[in-house]
C-alpha cells in the first residue's frame, strides 16, 4: 500500500468474530498497522461500502480493500461481491476472498465476477496464520486504486 | 363386467359352432324334403299315368264294343276301322295300367281282374266280329244277346271307374301332402333362418362389446402410460432436487463444522503463544522479570488468555449446537409417519392459537379458509410442526410498519394433492435468497432477531417427509407467501413410493 498506505481502509466481512480476531492478529503480526473496519452481516458491510443508498457514491473519496467471507448469515459474500463489482463507483476496489470452502466452482465463479484473490482458510493454524501473514506482506506492496 | 379374452374366445368359438350347426341342419332338412317332395311328386305322377291309362282303357274298350256293334248292326267295313284300331291299343292300355299299379299293393286283386274282363270282353268281340264277317250274323247277335258281354262290360266299368275314383281321391292326398311339405320346408327355413340372424346378431353384440372394452383397455393403458411417464419424470426431477440438496447440504454442514474448527486450532495456538510470555514471568528461574516480560505476562493473563479460552468455548458451544441440528433434522427424517385422517381446517386454527394473541394484539388479523381440502390423510405431528414453524415466522418477520395480516387458504390440487398457501405481510425476502431461506444454517434479509437458521430447513425437510413440495414467492418488502403442495393420503404416497 505504497503511496497510499496511510489511508487505505480495510474492510473485514466475516460473520465468526473468532475468525475475524485471528485475521486481525495475523495481519498485524505481518506490520500492518492500517486500519481494520469489521463486519459480521452483509447488510452493515453493504451499507459502509456503497453507502446506506448503495449507489456507491460515498466511496469516491475513500481507499479500501475488502476482505471478504462468502458464508454470511444474511446474505450470500458472492452477493456483495456481485454488487460491488457492478457498481461503477466501487468496481476497482480490491476484493479478497478469504473464506473455508475450496469448492472449485466456487472459486471460479468469484474470479468470474471480478474477485482480485481467492485464499481457502486452512483448518490448520500454522497454515491459517501463515497464509494471513502473507496476505498482510502482500498488502504492505501493493496498489490500491484512488477512486 | 368386463368380458375376459378367455371367455370372449370361447363364447364366439360357442356362437360359431351353433351357426354352422343350424346351417347344416337346414342344408340336410332342405335336402330330405325335397328328396320326399320328389318322391311325393313322382307318386303323383305315377297315379295320373294310372289315372289316365284306366280311363283311356275303359275309353278303348267301349270304342272297340261300339264299333263291333255297329258292324253287327250294318255289316259296314267303315266300323271295323275304329273297332280294329281299338282292339290294338286296348292290350297296350291295359299293360300300361298294369305297369304303372304293379307296385300298389292296393290294386293287386282289382289288376287282375280287369284284365280277365278285358280280356273276356276282348275275346266276345273278337268271336261276334269273326263270325259276323263269316257270314253268320245271326249267331253273332246271339252271343251279344246272351247278356254275358254286356255284364262284363258292366262290371269292367264299375271296377274302372271306382280304380278312377280311387286313383283320384289318392292323387289329391298326393297333392295335400306335396304342398304340406312345401309350406313346412317353408316355415322351416323362416325358423333356421331367424334362429342364424339371432346367432350371428348375438356374436356381433359380443365381437362389438369385446372391441369396445379392447378400445377403452386400450385407452386406458395409454393413460396411464402417459401418467407414467409423467409421475416417472416427476419423480426423476425430485430425484435430482434431493440430491442437489444433499450435495449443497454436506457442503454447507461441512463448511459450517469447519468454521469452529478453525477457532478451536487457532486459539490454541495463540493459547500456547500466551503461554511462552507467562512463562518467561513465572518461570524467571530465580532471575528478576525485566519490564517488558511483566506487561507481556499482565497483558496475556488479562486479556489474551480469557479472550483464548472465551473463543475456544463458543467454539465448541457453537459445533455442539450445529450437530445438534443436525442430528433433529436427521432424527425427524427418520421419525416413523402415522398417516391418519387429519381435519385441516381445524388442525390450522389449533396452530393459529398460540399466535393468535400477538397478532391480535397488533391489530392484525389472520384469516383461513380451508374449502373444499378439509379431509385429508397425513402425519399430525409432522403438520403442526410445518405451519407452527411458518406462523412462528409470519409473527417474528412482520412489517414494523404495519399490523399482520396472515391468509392460509387450501384448495384441492391435481392428482391427489392439497396446495396449501400461506400468506402474510410481512417484510418479505428478496429473490435471490428465496432458495437460501431454506438451507441449514441460512438466514436472510437484516439479521435484527435471534435465530440460527434452522426453522425453514426443517421445514422444508418435514414437508418432504410427507411426500410433499414447499416453495415461496415473495418481494422484498412486500410479504411472503409460503406454498405448499401435499398428497392429500399420505398412506397412498407411503405405498406407491414403496418407502
Amino acid at each position: 500500500m505504497k503511496a497510499a498506505a496511510k489511508e487505505v481502509t480495510i474492510v473485514m466481512v466475516e460473520d465468526d468474530e473468532g475468525h475475524a480476531r485471528l485475521i486481525e492478529k495475523n495481519v498485524r503480526r505481518a506490520g500492518v498497522n492500517n486500519e481494520i473496519v469489521p463486519f459480521t452481516d452483509g447488510n452493515s458491510a453493504l451499507d459502509f461500502i456503497l453507502g446506506s443508498d448503495r449507489t456507491g457514491a460515498s466511496t469516491q473519496d475513500r481507499h479500501l480493500l475488502i476482505l471478504l467471507d462468502l458464508n454470511l448469515p444474511d446474505m450470500s459474500g458472492i452477493d456483495i461481491l456481485e454488487k460491488v463489482k457492478s457498481n461503477p463507483h466501487a468496481k476497482r476496489l480490491p476484493v479478497v476472498i478469504l473464506t473455508t470452502t475450496d469448492d472449485e466452482r466456487e472459486i471460479q465463479r468469484c474470479y468470474d465476477l471480478g474477485a482480485n484473490v481467492y485464499i481457502t482458510k486452512p483448518v490448520d493454524y500454522d497454515s491459517f496464520a501463515n497464509a494471513i501473514r502473507q496476505l498482510g506482506l502482500f498488502f504492505s506492496v501493493m496498489q490500491v486504486p484512488g477512486q | 363386467m368386463p368380458l375376459t379374452t378367455n371367455t370372449f374366445a370361447r363364447s364366439s368359438i360357442l356362437m360359431l359352432l351353433v351357426g354352422a350347426a343350424i346351417l347344416i341342419g337346414i342344408v340336410l332338412s332342405s335336402l330330405f324334403q325335397a328328396r320326399m317332395t320328389q318322391s311325393y311328386s313322382d307318386e303323383v305322377i305315377e297315379l295320373r299315368n294310372a289315372r289316365t291309362s284306366a280311363s283311356n282303357l275303359f275309353a278303348l274298350v267301349q270304342a272297340a264294343e261300339t264299333g263291333q256293334r255297329g258292324y253287327l248292326l250294318t255289316q259296314n267295313d267303315n266300323f271295323l276301322d275304329p273297332y280294329e284300331r281299338s282292339m290294338e291299343q286296348v292290350i297296350e292300355s291295359l299293360e300300361r295300367l298294369d305297369g304303372a299299379l304293379r307296385q300298389e299293393q292296393t290294386y293287386s286283386e282289382t289288376i287282375p281282374r280287369i284284365r280277365f274282363l278285358v280280356e273276356e270282353k276282348l275275346t266276345e268281340l273278337r268271336d261276334t266280329v269273326a263270325l259276323a264277317q263269316a257270314g253268320d250274323s245271326a249267331r253273332a247277335i246271339e252271343i251279344v244277346r246272351n247278356e254275358y258281354g254286356r255284364e262284363v262290360m258292366e262290371e269292367l266299368r264299375e271296377l274302372l271307374l271306382s280304380l278312377i275314383q280311387s286313383l283320384d281321391t289318392r292323387l289329391n292326398e298326393g297333392l295335400a301332402e306335396l304342398t304340406d311339405a312345401s309350406k313346412s320346408m317353408q316355415w322351416f327355413a323362416i325358423g333356421g333362418g331367424i334362429v342364424i340372424i339371432a346367432v350371428v346378431g348375438g356374436a356381433i353384440i359380443i365381437v362389438s362389446q369385446h372391441v369396445r372394452e379392447l378400445s377403452r383397455a386400450r385407452s386406458a393403458v395409454e393413460e396411464l402410460n402417459a401418467s407414467l411417464e409423467e409421475r416417472v419424470e416427476e419423480r426423476t426431477e425430485d430425484l435430482m432436487q434431493a440430491n442437489r440438496e444433499i450435495q449443497r447440504y454436506a457442503y454447507i454442514v461441512s463448511h459450517d463444522l469447519r468454521a469452529p474448527l478453525v477457532n478451536i486450532m487457532g486459539f490454541t495456538s495463540e493459547l500456547d503463544a500466551t503461554l511462552a510470555a507467562v512463562k518467561s514471568y513465572v518461570l524467571a528461574d530465580g532471575g528478576t522479570p525485566t519490564e517488558d516480560q511483566i506487561r507481556e505476562a499482565r497483558l496475556a493473563v488479562e486479556e489474551d488468555l480469557p479472550e483464548a479460552i472465551g473463543f475456544i468455548r463458543s467454539s465448541t458451544k457453537k459445533m455442539d449446537g450445529l450437530i445438534n441440528a443436525i442430528l433433529k433434522i436427521s432424527r425427524d427424517g427418520r421419525r416413523e409417519l402415522k398417516p391418519e385422517p387429519v381435519d385441516l381446517s381445524q388442525l390450522l386454527e389449533n396452530t393459529a392459537a398460540s399466535i393468535y394473541h400477538q397478532v391480535d394484539e397488533a391489530g392484525g388479523e389472520i384469516r383461513i379458509a380451508v374449502g373444499g381440502a378439509r379431509g385429508m390423510v397425513s402425519d399430525r405431528f409432522s403438520l403442526e410442526q410445518i405451519f407452527g414453524n411458518l406462523f412462528d415466522n409470519a409473527v417474528k418477520y412482520r412489517h414494523p410498519d404495519r399490523p399482520l395480516h396472515l391468509a392460509v387458504r387450501a384448495m384441492p390440487a391435481r392428482r391427489n394433492s392439497i396446495r396449501i398457501e400461506v400468506e402474510d405481510n410481512g417484510r418479505g425476502i428478496a429473490p435471490e435468497d428465496h432458495e437460501r431461506v431454506f438451507e441449514l444454517f441460512r438466514r436472510s434479509g437484516v439479521q435484527d432477531k435471534a435465530g440460527e437458521g434452522i426453522g425453514l430447513a426443517h421445514v422444508r425437510s418435514l414437508v418432504r417427509n410427507l411426500g410433499g413440495e414447499i416453495t415461496v414467492t415473495s418481494t422484498l418488502g412486500g410479504g411472503s407467501t409460503f406454498i405448499i403442495r401435499l398428497p392429500s393420503d399420505l398412506s397412498q404416497f407411503v405405498r406407491s413410493s414403496g418407502s
